[in-house]
């Protein structure tokens, strides 16, 4: 899931070319539904996340071109891009957080990780309190990735009561 | 110093403090930080790391096709002799990951990383009894 690649952002949205040709993402600013920055290790994070739900990930970002980009997010594209804070803690507990076709796992009100419910293939009930997400391994994205998430399971105990009666979750 | 070693359980252990003590990411692939006791996941274009002592197994596969597996099992309450059970009331309401799965393209280095987690696992749940049983 990690592609080398040009982004260009420009007052129209942002474009997105793989290096070497093929594949390329485009979202035009009137797509946009909302832009985050998470600082990750050594590098800074992109978060564009289109109204059809999708969500497009950049690395690569020095803090200076943070500072400038959500300038010019703001001045040109009136969107004003969002701090997201990671969680290194290790923990394995937290919250479920539902945005669009984004699942994210909180540790203490930090996004530990984020996965796409767009690739997921099948979910699965296990017993009263465990839901099994299965992944699609698209093995021509994947290309770079070395090990490649298949499938992650939740616990949700009887004391959640976020949850309680919905069949369908996530 | 630790001062709370008394009232600390292992899931009081944590991976890191801040976002740039991570190891410099290589590539997305399943690293050990023997340091900092922690396994870290590519998930999503991130490595996500998490403290060995929330690892309760871990095993690896191989089909037919030399594609690899290896699946990792957190603690989570409930289950028989999980450090959780005495402070799960701690973290009422929570959810937790339980299990995560990965495909590899290499054996030799899911097998390694499967050895180091038990090792890396076995020393720190060594060290954790014997500080909770100086503390009683």
């Amino acid at each position: 899931m990690q592609n080398p690649g040009q982004l260009k952002i420009y007052s129209g949205g942002i474009l997105w070319k793989k290096q070497g040709g093929g594949k390329a993402v485009e979202v035009d600013k009137a797509d946009i539904a909302g832009v985050t920055w998470t600082k990750v290790p050594r590098t800074n994070q992109l978060g564009v996340r289109s109204k059809d739900g999708l969500c497009y990930k950049f690395i690569g970002f020095r803090d200076p071109d943070v500072a400038s980009l959500t300038n010019f997010f703001q001045t040109n594209c009136g969107i004003t891009p969002e701090e997201k804070q990671l969680s290194v803690s290790g923990r394995n507990w937290g919250e479920v957080d539902l945005n669009g076709n984004m699942l994210a796992f909180l540790v203490g009100q930090k996004q530990a990780f984020e996965v796409s419910l767009a690739d997921v293939s099948q979910t699965q009930m296990q017993g009263k309190n465990d839901v099994i997400l299965e992944f699609h391994v698209d093995d021509t994205t994947g290309a770079n990735e070395k090990d490649s998430l298949m499938e992650i399971s939740f616990h949700i105990p009887n004391s959640n009561t976020q949850f309680v009666g919905d069949e369908n979750h996530p | 110093g630790d001062t709370r070693s008394s009232a600390r359980t292992t899931t009081d252990l944590i991976a890191y403090k801040n976002v740039n003590d991570l190891p410099p990411p290589k590539a997305m692939m399943i690293q050990i930080d023997q340091k900092n006791e922690a396994v870290l996941l590519p998930i999503y274009g991130i490595m996500v790391p998490f403290h060995v002592a929330t690892i309760r197994t871990v095993s690896s596969q191989q089909d037919t096709n030399r594609n690899c597996y290896i699946r990792i099992i957190f603690t989570v309450p409930g289950t028989p002799f999980s450090p959780h059970d005495t402070n799960s009331m701690k973290h009422q309401g929570a959810i937790y990951l339980k299990e995560v799965s990965f495909r590899s393209k290499d054996p030799r280095h899911i097998s390694e990383v499967v050895g180091a987690i038990k090792t890396l696992r076995r020393q720190v749940m060594a060290r954790e009894s014997e500080r909770a049983e100086r503390a009683t």
